[in-house]
C-alpha cells in the first residue's frame, strides 16, 4: 500500500489524544497531559511527512490521493463520504499545521504551567488540531465544513478559556457567532452546489466547472458565498471584529489558532476552490482582491495605534491575511500559500515571543509599561527581532520573498487596477514595517517603564492614547513589583526553531531567481496550475519592484526608530485609529441598541399579541357566558317569557315554510 | 302497510270517520308487560306504606323498586326477541295506540336501568337526609312507567298521556326534599313551566288532528304519503308546538330555562333520574313523532332542529363554564348533551336514530354516575355543591375522585370512554346526512365544554395539591358511601369504560332498534 | 410485504406500558419504593421490544412491517391496525428510549403512584400514535395522550401549572376536534368514490349482458329453429346474471377507516384547481382540518403559545416527553396523514406550511434569545427546531423528508437531554431564572461539559447529531424552496446566539454565594445522560444505519405523492451528480 494510505492517521492521532485526555485528562495531570498532547501532534506531523514523501514520489499529475473512510450522509442523490484528499495543497497545509502545532503544544506546556485548567487546555488544543486537519484534508465541502465548524468551536472554548472573566466569555461568544455569519454563506454555497451539480465533492464540482456545464452565475454564487465564509473565518472586512477580542485567550492559542492556522483557513478554501472562482464571472477575483487589500490597509492603520502587545499582532495578522486574499484575487495562488506558510512561521514566532514577554512580565500586556527588556530576555528578544524583520519584509528573511511575490502578482495584473492594488499593498508594507518596529522598540528598547503606573508610562510614550486602555488586561495592575525574567527552555526552544524557519523559510519559493528555484510553485502546480496567473513582467521589473519594497520597509523602520527609539518626533497615534475607526463600537452599539430592541419587540409581540389572542378568545367565551347568564334570572315569569319567545321564533320559522 | 292505510284514508276526503264499529280492541298484555311491572311496583310500595309507618324498611323499598324495574327489563327481553323475529316483527296493539318495536323496547330497557340507578342512589340519600322514602320510590316508578308509555306511543294522545304521567311524578320528586326550600322552589318552577310546555304539546296535537284528521301516527303517515295538502298551515303549526313541548322535556334551548334551577334545587338522585330517564323518554317521543311520523315533512323541520341543536350546544357549553356550582354546571352540560342528541335527530336517518339511541344509553350511565357522586359529596343537607367542596377530593376519597374523573372525561368525549363513541356516532350521522357544519359546531362545543369538566378535575386533584391539609377533618369524615350508591357507581363505571373499549356491544343492538310504525297488530 | 412474527409484537409493545400502569396501580400506596421499580421494569421491557424491532426490521423494505390488523368495530370498518415502516421505526424507538430515561432522570416530589401510572399510560398512547395505521385508531391514541400529560403537568408541575395544563389540553383538543370531523368526512368520501366506481363498472357489465341478451332474443325472433338448448341455458344464465348485477348496483358499502386503503385507493383527489376557498374541493378542507390539528401539536408559528407554558410548568419528565415525543406527533402526522393521504392538497398548501415553518425557525429563535427563564428558552428553541422539520417535510425531497425525520429523532435526544439538565439545575437551585445562575462551570465542570455537548448538538455542530438533521433538511429544501431555505439557514446563526448567550450567563463568570454550593453531576445523573450523549455523538458521526432504514419508505412516499399530484421531485435530489457534457445550464 502506498505511503499516502497513512493519511487517515494524520487526524486520527490528535483525535485519539483528545479522547484520552477528555476521559482521563485529570488523572494525567500536569505535565503528563501536555506531553501526551504534544506527542500525538508530533506523531501526526511524522505521518504527514511520510504522506508528503509518498506524494513526492508520484509523478506530478498523480499527486492526488483520495481515501474514503465510510459513507457519512448517503441520502438519495446526495452522497457525502467521510473521505480525505491528499494532494500537494492539503499536505502543505497539514505539514505546517502539525509542525507549528507541535511547537506550540511544546511551548504551551511551559506557558500553561500551574494553570488549574492545564489538562482541559490540551483537550481543546488536540481537538483543534484534529478539526483543522479535517478542514484541510476533506475531499468534499462538508468534511471541510466539519473541520471549519470544529475549529470555530475550539476557538470559542479556547478564547473563553479563563471563563470566570466575563470579558473572555463574551469574546468567545462573539467569535463563534460572527463566524457563524460566515458559515451561513458556506452552507448556502453547499446547497447551491448540490442543487445545481448534485454533489458537494470537490472532484465533481471541479469536473462540472471544467466542462463548462456549471453556469457562470452559479459558480459566482458559490464562490462569493464561500468567500463570505472565508471572510468570517479569516477575519476580513466586514467580519474581522472577533479577532482582536480573541486575544483574550492564552497567548499560544493566539499563536496557533489566530495567527498560524485557523485564520488562514479562508485563504486555503479560496485556493481549494480556485476552479469554481475561475468558472464564475471575471469580476469575482477582483472582489476578493479588493476586500483583501482594503482589509490589509485598514488593519495596518489600526495596528499603529495599539498599545496592547497582542492587539498589535492581532491587527497585523488581519492585515497579513488581507495580503493573502489579495494574492488569491490576482490569481497568485502560490504566492498566497507561500505567504501563508512564511506568515505561519514568523507570526507564530512573534505571538509566542509576546507570550514569553507577557509570561516574563507576569501577565502585563500594555507595551507602555514595558521597554528595555532586551537585556533581560535575550533569547526572546533576538527571536522576536528575527520575526520583526521577517514581517517587515527585509531580505533575506522569509516574509520578504512571499510578500514580494504578492505585490508582484498585483502589479502583474496590469492596468490601473493592478497599479492601485500594488500601491495600496506597498503602503500597507510601509505601515507594517512601521508598527512592528514601534512594537519592538517599545517592548525591548528604551528605558524600563514597568514600575510606573500606566498614566506616566503613557506620558513617556504616547499621548493621545488614553489610560483606560490599560484596562484591556485584567491583570494589568495586579502585579506592582514586576521582575521580568527569561522564560524556561520549553518556551524558548520553539522560539528558536521558528526563528530559524523565519529566516530560511523563503527558500521554498525564490521566484525572482527564476524557474528552478521555485519549488513550491511546481509542487502546487497540479492543484492551482490551471488558474495560476502567468507572470509576464520582465526580470528587471521584478528586481525593481523588490528593491522598492525593501526601500519602503526600511523607511518604515527608520521613521519608527526616530519616533520611538530616538524620540526625535512626537508619536502620532490618533484616537480614531486606537479605536479601530470606531467600527467595533458602531456594530456593538447597533447590536446592543436597535438590534436588541427589535428582538425584545418580537418577544413582546409573542407574549401580548399571539398569546394575547389565545387568551382573548378564551376570555371572550367566558364573557359571552356571563352575558347569557343574565337571562337566567330565576324568575318563572322570565322563563315563561323566554319560552314564549322561542315559541314565536319556531312558529315564525314555520310560517316562512308556508307557500300561499 | 301503506295499502291498508289507503283504505283508511281516501284522498280529498277531509275528515274520514272510522269505518269499524266500536269494539273492545284486542290487548296484547305482553306488550304492556314492562309498563305494568313498573306501575305494579308503585302500587306495591303504596300498599306497603299503609302497613309500615316506620322508616326501617327504606332498604326494602329500594329493593322493591329495583326488583320491579328489573322485572320490566326481564319482560322486555322476550318482547325484543319477538320484534326481532323475522317472522313476526314489530306490531301494534290497543287499536294501534301502542307500538311495539325494537325502538320502544330499547328505550324501555334504558329507562328501566335509569330507574334502578336512581333507586340505588335514593336509598342512601333518603337515610342520610332522614326523609320519608316510600313515596319517592313510588313516584320514581310511576314517572318511569310514563316514560315507557311515551316510548311505545303510537298515537299522539298516548304520547301526551305518557308525558303527563312522567312529568307530574317528576314535579313531585323535584320537590321531595321537605326541609330544603330550594327543593320546593325547584318543584314549583318545574310544575309551572312543565304545565306551560304540556299545553303547547296538547295544542300541537290538536292542530295536527285538525290538519290530518287523526292522532294515530300510522294514520298520519299514511295520510301524508297518500294525499297532498294545499294548505299545510295547520300541520306546520302543529309540528311547531309539539316540537316546543318535547323540546322542553329534553331541555333544548330556548326551552331550557327551567333546567339549571330545577337541577340545582331538586334532590340529587332525582336529578340523576331527570337527566337520564326523563331525557330518554322525551327523545323517544321526539324521534318517533318527527323522524318517523313526520318524515314527509323532513325538509320543513330539519333546518329548525339544526338551529335548535346549534343553540343548545353552544348555550349549554358556554353557560356551563361560567358556573361555580357543580350541580348547575352539570345541568348546563346536560343541556349541551341534549344538543348532541339533537344533532342525531337532525340527521333524520337510521344512522341518526342509532347514534341518538347510543348517545342516550351511554349518557344515562355517565350522568347517573356523575350525579351519584354529586349526591355523596353533597353530604347531609344535600348542600355542598360548590366547586370548592370538591377541593382535594382526590386525597379524601381517591376512588370517588377517580370515578368522577372518568364520568367527566366521558362527558368530555375523551377516547376509551363511551362518551367518545357517542359523539363519534353522532358526528358520523351528521356528516353522512350532509350537515357537516353541524358536526363542526358540535366539536367546537365539545372543546368549550371540556373546560368545565377539567375545572372540576382541577379542583379535585390540583387545587393546592402540594400542601397536605386540603380539607378540614370534619368534612373528610362526612362523606360516606352507602352500598346502593356504591353499586350504582360501579355499574356506571363498568358501562362507561366497557362501552368505551367495546362499543360494538350496543351498536349492534341499536341497529335493530330503529323505530317502525305499524298500523294494526 | 411485512415480515410478520408469530405473534402481535406491536400489540404487545402497546400493551406493556398499559399493563405496567395497572401493575403500579395495584401496588399499595404504602410500598412507595416499589412503584418506581415496577414502572421502570415495564418501560424498560417496552424498550427491549423496540430494540428487537430495530434488529428484526428489514432494511430496504419500504412497506409496513410487523403488521397486525384485527377488526375492532366491524360495522364502522374500524380496526386495530398497527405497523411500522422506516418513517415510524425510529420514532417508536425514541419513545421507548426516552420514557425510562425520563423516569430515571427525575423523581416526583409527591404521589409517586399516580405519577408513574400516568407516565406509563402516556407511553402506551405515544407508542400507539406512531404505529396506528387506522385513522380512527390513530385519533384515539392522539387524543388519549392528552389526559396523562394533563395530569402530569397539573399534578406535578411548577407554580403556574394549572393554567398551563388547561391551556395545553384545550388548545390541542381544539386543534384535533376538527380532525375528527375530517376523518369521518374522509371515510365517507372514500366510500362514495368506491361505490361510484363499482356502479360504473357494474353498469358496463350490465350493458354487455343486455346486448348479448338482445342478440339472443333477436336471433330467436328471426329464426326460432336456430335456438339450441345451450342458447336457452345461456339466456337464463344471462338473465340471472343481470338480476345479480342490478341487485348489487347502488347499494352503499361499509365505511373503512384504514389509512393504507384510503391512501392507496386514490379516492381522495383534489379536483379543484382554484385558489378561491369557496370552490375548494373537499380534499383541501379535510386536509386543513388535519393540518390544523398537527400544526397545533408541532407547534407551528401562530398556534405555538401553549408550548412555552406547558414546557415551563411541566415537571422535568413531562418536559422531556413533551419535547421528545409529543411534538413529534405533529410532524409525524403531517408526514403520514398530510402528505400520504392528500398528496394534491398537501402540495397545494405546501408553500403556506413551509412559510409558517420558516417563520417559526427565525421567530422562535428570536423569542428564545430574549427569554429570562431557562426552561422557556429551551421551549422556544423547540419551536425553531420543529420549524426545520416542517420545512423539510413540505419541500418533498428525499433529503428534506429524511432530514425532517432525522431531526425529529435528534431534537428528541438533544432537547430531551437539555430539559433533563435544566431539570437537574432546577432541582439544585430551585429557580429557572437565568439571572439567578452564574459561574456553574467553575463549581461543576463535568456538568458543564455534558451541557456543552448537548448544547452544541442543539446548535448543530457538525459531528454531533443535531447537524445531520438540519443540514439534510436545508440542503433538501434548497432544491425546491430556495429562498425559504436561505432565510431558514439564518436560524443556524441565531441558535448559536441564544444558546451560547444562555450558557455564558449560566456557566461562565465567577459563581456567587448561592451558586458556589452547586453540586457536581452525580453518578446516577451521569448514567441517565450517558445513553443520550452516546447517541448524540454516534448519530452525528455515523447516521447511515438510520438513514438507510428510512430511505426506502421515504422514497415510496415521494413516489406516491408524484403519482397522485402534479408535483415532481427534481432529479438532482434523487440521482445526484449529473454526468458531465450536454451542457444544459444548471441554474434556475
Amino acid at each position: 500500500m502506498p505511503d499516502e494510505a497513512l493519511v487517515w492517521l494524520i487526524p486520527a492521532l490528535p483525535l485519539a489524544g483528545f479522547l484520552v485526555l477528555l476521559l482521563a485528562g485529570r488523572r494525567f495531570g500536569e505535565p503528563a497531559a501536555g506531553w501526551l498532547a504534544t506527542a500525538t501532534c508530533a506523531g501526526s506531523f511524522v505521518a504527514t511527512v511520510i504522506v508528503y514523501l509518498g506524494l513526492l514520489g508520484e509523478p506530478e499529475d498523480e499527486r492526488h490521493f483520495v481515501q474514503i473512510l465510510f459513507e457519512w450522509l448517503p441520502v438519495g442523490g446526495l452522497t457525502v463520504d467521510l473521505g480525505f484528499l491528499a494532494d500537494p495543497l492539503s499536505i502543505t497545509m497539514a505539514l505546517f499545521i502539525t509542525g507549528v502545532g507541535t511547537l506550540i503544544h511544546l511551548y504551551s506546556i511551559g506557558y500553561m504551567h500551574g494553570d488549574p485548567g492545564f489538562a482541559r487546555y490540551f483537550v481543546y488544543l488536540n481537538l483543534f488540531v484534529f478539526s483543522m486537519l479535517m478542514l484541510v484534508l476533506g475531499n468534499n465541502l462538508l468534511v471541510t465544513f466539519l473541520g471549519w465548524e470544529g475549529v470555530g468551536a475550539c476557538s470559542y472554548w479556547l478564547i473563553s478559556f479563563w471563563f470566570t472573566d466575563e470579558a473572555n466569555a463574551s469574546a468567545g461568544k462573539k467569535a463563534f457567532v460572527t463566524n457563524r455569519i460566515g458559515d451561513w454563506g458556506f452552507m448556502i454555497a453547499m446547497f447551491l452546489a448540490f442543487a445545481t451539480v448534485g454533489s458537494i465533492n470537490y472532484s465533481d464540482l471541479f469536473a462540472s466547472a471544467a466542462s463548462g456545464q456549471l453556469a457562470a452565475v452559479t459558480a459566482t454564487g458559490i464562490g462569493l458565498l464561500l468567500f463570505l465564509g472565508a471572510c468570517g473565518k479569516s477575519a476580513q472586512l466586514p467580519l474581522y471584529l472577533w479577532l482582536p477580542d480573541a486575544m483574550a485567550g492564552p497567548t499560544p492559542v493566539s499563536a496557533l489558532i489566530h495567527a498560524a492556522t485557523m485564520v488562514t483557513a479562508g485563504v486555503f478554501l479560496m485556493t481549494r476552490v480556485n476552479p469554481l472562482l475561475a468558472a464564475g464571472y471575471e469580476w469575482v477575483p477582483d472582489v476578493i482582491a479588493w476586500v483583501g487589500v482594503i482589509t490589509a490597509l485598514f488593519a495596518a492603520t489600526i495596528a499603529i495605534a495599539q498599545n496592547d502587545i497582542k492587539k498589535v499582532l492581532a491587527y497585523s495578522t488581519i492585515s497579513q491575511l488581507g495580503y493573502m486574499f489579495l494574492a488569491v484575487g490576482v490569481g497568485a495562488y502560490v504566492a498566497a500559500i507561500f505567504h501563508m506558510v512564511t506568515h505561519a512561521f514568523f507570526k507564530a514566532l512573534l505571538f509566542l515571543g509576546s507570550g514569553s514577554v507577557i509570561h516574563g512580565m507576569d501577565g502585563e500586556q500594555d507595551m507602555r509599561r514595558m521597554g528595555g527588556l532586551f537585556k533581560l530576555m535575550k533569547i526572546t528578544a533576538w527571536t522576536f527581532i528575527v520575526g520583526w524583520l521577517a514581517i517587515a519584509g527585509i531580505p533575506p528573511f522569509a516574509g520578504f520573498w512571499s510578500k514580494d511575490d504578492i505585490l508582484l502578482g498585483a502589479y502583474n495584473l496590469g492596468g490601473a487596477e493592478g497599479r492601485a492594488l500594488w500601491a495600496i499593498g506597498l503602503v500597507t508594507a510601509l505601515l507594517t514595517a512601521f508598527y512592528m518596529s514601534r512594537q519592538v522598540f517599545m517592548v525591548f528598547f528604551g528605558e524600563p517603564r514597568w514600575h510606573q503606573p500606566v498614566e506616566e508610562a503613557a506620558e513617556t510614550t504616547a499621548e493621545g492614547a488614553e489610560a483606560e486602555e490599560a484596562a484591556i488586561t485584567p491583570r494589568a495592575h495586579a502585579a506592582e513589583a514586576v521582575h521580568p525574567h527569561e522564560s524556561p527552555w520549553l518556551m524558548t526552544l520553539p522560539l528558536v526553531v521558528l526563528a530559524v524557519l523565519s529566516v530560511v523559510g523563503g527558500a521554498v519559493n525564490l521566484s525572482v531567481w527564476g524557474e528552478d528555484s521555485t519549488f513550491l510553485e511546481r509542487w502546487l502546480q497540479p492543484v492551482v496550475g490551471a488558474n495560476e496567473v502567468e507572470i509576464t513582467v520582465t526580470t528587471e521589473t521584478k528586481v525593481t519592484l523588490a528593491l522598492i519594497a525593501v526601500a519602503v520597509a526600511l523607511v518604515g523602520i527608520a521613521v519608527a526608530s526616530t519616533i520611538y527609539l530616538a524620540r526625535r518626533l512626537r508619536p502620532v497615534e490618533p484616537k480614531v485609529l486606537a479605536h479601530g475607526w470606531y467600527y467595533d463600537e458602531l456594530v456593538t452599539s447597533f447590536v446592543g441598541g436597535p438590534g436588541r430592541e427589535s428582538f425584545e419587540g418580537v418577544a413582546w409581540f409573542d407574549n401580548n399579541v399571539v398569546d394575547g389572542a389565545v387568551n382573548g378568545v378564551a376570555g371572550g367565551v367566558r364573557r359571552t357566558g356571563r352575558v347569557l347568564r343574565l337571562a337566567q334570572s330565576g324568575f318563572v315569569r322570565a322563563y315563561a317569557l323566554g319560552m314564549t319567545v322561542g315559541v314565536v321564533i319556531v312558529l315564525a320559522y314555520f310560517l316562512t315554510r308556508l307557500t300561499f | 302497510m301503506s295499502a291498508a292505510l289507503l283504505m283508511l284514508v281516501s284522498p280529498g276526503q277531509p275528515l274520514p270517520e272510522d269505518p269499524t264499529p266500536i269494539t273492545m280492541p284486542g290487548i296484547d298484555w305482553w306488550a304492556l308487560g314492562p309498563m305494568l311491572a313498573l306501575v305494579g311496583g308503585a302500587l306495591v310500595l303504596m300498599l306497603l306504606s299503609t302497613f309500615f309507618r316506620s322508616r326501617l324498611f327504606t332498604g326494602a323499598y329500594a329493593l322493591v323498586t329495583v326488583a320491579s324495574a328489573g322485572t320490566a327489563i326481564g319482560l322486555a327481553v322476550p318482547l325484543w326477541r319477538r320484534v326481532q323475529d323475522a317472522g313476526r316483527g314489530p306490531y301494534s296493539t290497543l287499536d294501534g295506540a301502542v307500538g311495539v318495536d325494537g325502538f320502544s323496547v330499547f328505550a324501555t330497557v334504558v329507562i328501566a336501568s335509569g330507574v334502578i340507578l336512581a333507586a340505588l342512589l335514593f336509598d342512601g340519600y333518603l337515610r342520610r337526609e332522614r326523609l320519608e322514602g316510600i313515596d319517592a320510590y313510588a313516584l320514581l316508578l310511576l314517572s318511569a312507567s310514563g316514560g315507557v308509555v311515551m316510548a311505545q306511543a303510537n298515537d299522539l294522545i298516548v304520547l301526551f298521556l305518557g308525558l303527563e304521567v312522567l312529568s307530574i311524578a317528576a314535579y313531585v320528586l323535584a320537590a321531595l326534599h321537605l326541609r330544603r326550600i330550594t327543593s320546593q322552589e325547584a318543584g314549583l318552577k318545574y310544575l309551572i313551566l312543565g304545565g306551560f310546555a304540556s299545553a303547547f304539546l296538547l295544542y300541537g296535537i290538536a292542530l295536527t288532528y285538525g290538519g290530518t284528521g287523526t292522532t294515530n301516527l300510522a294514520t298520519i303517515m299514511g295520510f301524508f304519503n297518500s294525499s297532498v295538502l294545499e294548505n299545510r298551515g295547520l300541520v306546520l303549526a302543529g309540528m311547531a308546538l309539539m316540537l316546543v313541548g318535547l323540546g322542553f322535556k329534553v331541555a333544548a334551548v330556548p326551552f331550557h330555562f327551567w333546567t339549571p334551577d330545577v337541577y340545582q334545587g331538586a334532590p340529587s338522585p332525582m336529578v340523576a333520574w331527570m337527566a337520564s330517564g326523563v331525557k330518554v323518554a322525551g327523545f323517544a317521543g321526539l324521534l318517533r313523532v318527527f323522524v318517523v311520523g313526520f318524515q314527509a315533512y323532513e325538509v320543513d323541520w330539519q333546518p329548525l332542529v339544526f338551529g335548535l341543536a346549534v343553540a343548545t350546544l353552544l348555550v349549554g357549553s358556554v353557560l356551563a363554564i361560567v358556573q361555580t356550582n357543580v350541580k348547575r354546571m352539570l345541568a348546563y352540560s346536560s343541556i349541551a348533551h341534549a344538543g348532541y342528541v339533537l344533532v342525531g335527530v337532525q340527521a333524520a336517518s337510521d344512522e341518526g336514530i342509532r347514534a341518538a339511541l347510543f348517545y342516550l344509553a351511554t349518557y344515562t350511565f355517565m350522568v347517573a354516575g356523575s350525579f351519584g357522586i354529586v349526591t355523596l359529596v353533597g353530604r347531609r343537607g344535600d348542600g355542598r355543591h360548590d366547586l370548592d367542596d370538591y377541593r382535594g377530593l382526590s386525597r379524601e376519597r381517591p376512588v370517588l375522585a377517580l370515578l368522577f374523573t372518568v364520568f367527566l372525561l366521558a362527558q368530555a368525549g375523551v377516547p376509551l370512554t363511551s362518551g367518545f363513541f357517542a359523539k363519534f356516532y353522532v358526528i358520523t350521522a351528521a356528516v353522512e346526512a350532509g350537515s357537516t357544519m353541524l358536526a363542526v359546531v358540535a366539536m367546537l362545543a365539545t372543546v368549550i365544554a371540556a373546560y368545565l369538566y377539567l375545572r372540576i378535575v382541577v379542583s379535585m386533584y390540583m387545587a393546592d395539591g402540594d400542601d397536605e391539609e386540603v380539607a378540614p377533618a370534619a368534612r373528610r369524615s362526612s362523606i360516606s358511601i352507602p352500598v346502593g350508591a356504591g353499586l350504582a357507581l360501579a355499574a356506571c363505571f363498568v358501562v362507561t369504560v366497557g362501552l368505551g373499549v367495546w362499543p360494538g356491544a350496543i351498536t349492534e343492538v341499536t341497529r335493530d332498534a330503529v323505530p317502525q310504525i305499524v298500523a294494526l297488530g | 410485504m411485512s415480515s410478520n412474527p408469530s405473534f402481535d409484537i406491536l400489540s404487545v409493545l402497546v400493551a406493556l406500558p398499559a399493563v405496567g400502569a395497572l401493575a403500579v396501580a395495584l401496588v399499595p400506596r404504602s410500598r412507595s419504593e416499589l412503584h418506581k421499580v415496577v414502572a421502570l421494569l415495564f418501560s424498560v421491557a417496552a424498550g427491549a421490544v423496540t430494540v428487537y424491532l430495530l434488529v428484526a426490521f428489514e432494511t430496504g423494505d419500504p412497506g409496513y412491517q410487523f403488521e397486525v390488523d384485527h377488526t375492532w368495530i366491524g360495522d364502522f370498518g374500524i380496526s386495530w391496525h398497527l405497523g411500522i415502516d422506516g418513517i415510524s421505526l425510529f420514532l417508536v424507538v425514541l419513545t421507548a428510549l426516552l420514557f425510562p430515561i425520563a423516569m430515571l432522570g427525575a423523581d416526583p416530589h409527591h404521589d409517586q403512584k399516580p405519577y408513574y401510572v400516568w407516565l406509563l399510560l402516556l407511553e402506551a398512547g405515544c407508542l400507539g400514535v406512531f404505529m396506528a395505521l387506522d385513522l380512527f385508531l390513530f385519533f384515539v391514541f392522539f387524543e388519549i395522550v392528552l389526559v396523562p400529560m394533563y395530569f402530569l403537568i397539573g399534578g406535578w408541575g411548577y407554580g403556574n401549572r394549572i393554567y398551563a395544563a388547561l391551556k395545553f389540553f384545550l388548545f390541542t383538543m381544539l386543534g384535533s376536534a376538527l380532525m375528527l370531523v375530517g376523518i369521518v368526512s374522509l371515510a365517507f368520501l372514500h366510500r362514495d368514490h368506491l361505490d361510484d366506481r363499482r356502479d360504473a363498472d357494474i353498469a358496463a357489465q350490465v350493458d354487455d349482458v343486455e346486448s348479448e341478451l338482445a342478440d339472443l332474443s333477436n336471433q330467436a325472433q328471426s329464426d326460432p329453429e336456430s335456438i339450441t338448448s345451450a342458447d336457452q341455458d345461456r339466456f337464463d344464465e344471462l338473465s340471472r346474471e343481470l338480476d345479480r348485477l342490478s341487485a348489487q348496483r347502488g347499494e352503499t358499502s361499509k365505511l373503512d377507516f384504514d389509512l393504507v386503503h384510503i391512501a392507496e385507493a386514490r379516492t381522495v383527489v383534489d379536483d379543484s384547481s382554484s385558489a378561491n376557498p369557496m370552490d375548494w374541493s373537499a380534499a383541501r378542507w379535510i386536509f386543513l382540518a388535519f393540518a390544523l390539528a398537527f400544526a397545533v401539536k408541532v407547534p407551528l408559528f401562530p398556534v405555538h403559545t401553549w408550548l412555552p407554558d406547558a414546557h415551563t410548568e411541566a415537571p422535568t419528565a413531562g418536559s422531556v416527553i413533551l419535547a421528545g415525543v409529543l411534538l413529534k406527533m405533529g410532524t409525524y402526522g403531517l408526514l403520514r396523514f398530510g402528505l400520504y393521504l392528500f398528496p394534491d392538497a398537501a402540495t397545494f398548501f405546501a408553500p403556506t406550511l413551509v412559510t409558517l415553518g420558516v417563520i417559526g425557525i427565525v421567530y422562535g429563535a428570536i423569542v428564545a434569545t430574549m427569554q429570562k427563564d431557562l426552561k422557556r428558552l429551551v421551549a422556544y428553541s423547540s419551536v425553531a427546531h420543529l420549524g426545520f422539520i416542517v420545512l423539510g417535510t413540505f419541500a418533498i425531497t428525499t433529503q428534506g423528508l429524511q432530514g425532517g425525520i432525522v431531526q425529529n429523532i435528534n431534537h428528541g435526544l438533544s432537547t430531551g437531554a437539555l430539559f433533563l439538565l435544566v431539570g437537574m439545575i432546577v432541582e439544585r437551585r430551585h429557580t429557572r431564572e437565568i439571572s439567578a445562575l452564574r459561574g456553574l462551570q467553575k463549581v461543576a465542570p463535568i456538568f458543564a461539559v455534558v451541557f456543552t455537548v448537548v448544547m452544541m448538538s442543539s446548535i448543530g455542530l457538525p459531528g454531533l447529531n443535531g447537524f445531520v438533521g438540519e443540514f439534510l433538511v436545508l440542503i433538501g429544501s434548497f432544491v425546491t424552496r430556495r429562498w425559504w431555505t436561505v432565510v431558514a439557514a439564518t436560524g443556524v446563526i441565531l441558535a448559536a446566539l441564544y444558546l451560547l448567550w444562555a450558557y455564558q450567563r449560566v456557566f461562565h463568570g465567577e459563581p456567587d454565594e448561592e451558586n458556589r454550593s452547586f453540586g457536581e453531576m452525580t453518578w446516577r445523573e451521569g448514567l441517565v445522560m450517558a445513553p443520550l450523549l452516546g447517541l448524540i455523538v454516534f448519530l452525528g458521526v455515523y447516521p447511515k444505519p438510520m438513514l438507510e432504514r428510512m430511505e426506502p419508505s421515504v422514497d415510496r412516499l415521494i413516489a406516491h405523492v408524484e403519482d397522485n399530484s402534479d408535483f415532481r421531485e427534481p432529479t438532482v435530489a434523487r440521482e445526484g451528480p449529473r454526468e458531465v457534457a450536454e451542457g444544459e445550464e444548471g441554474d434556475e
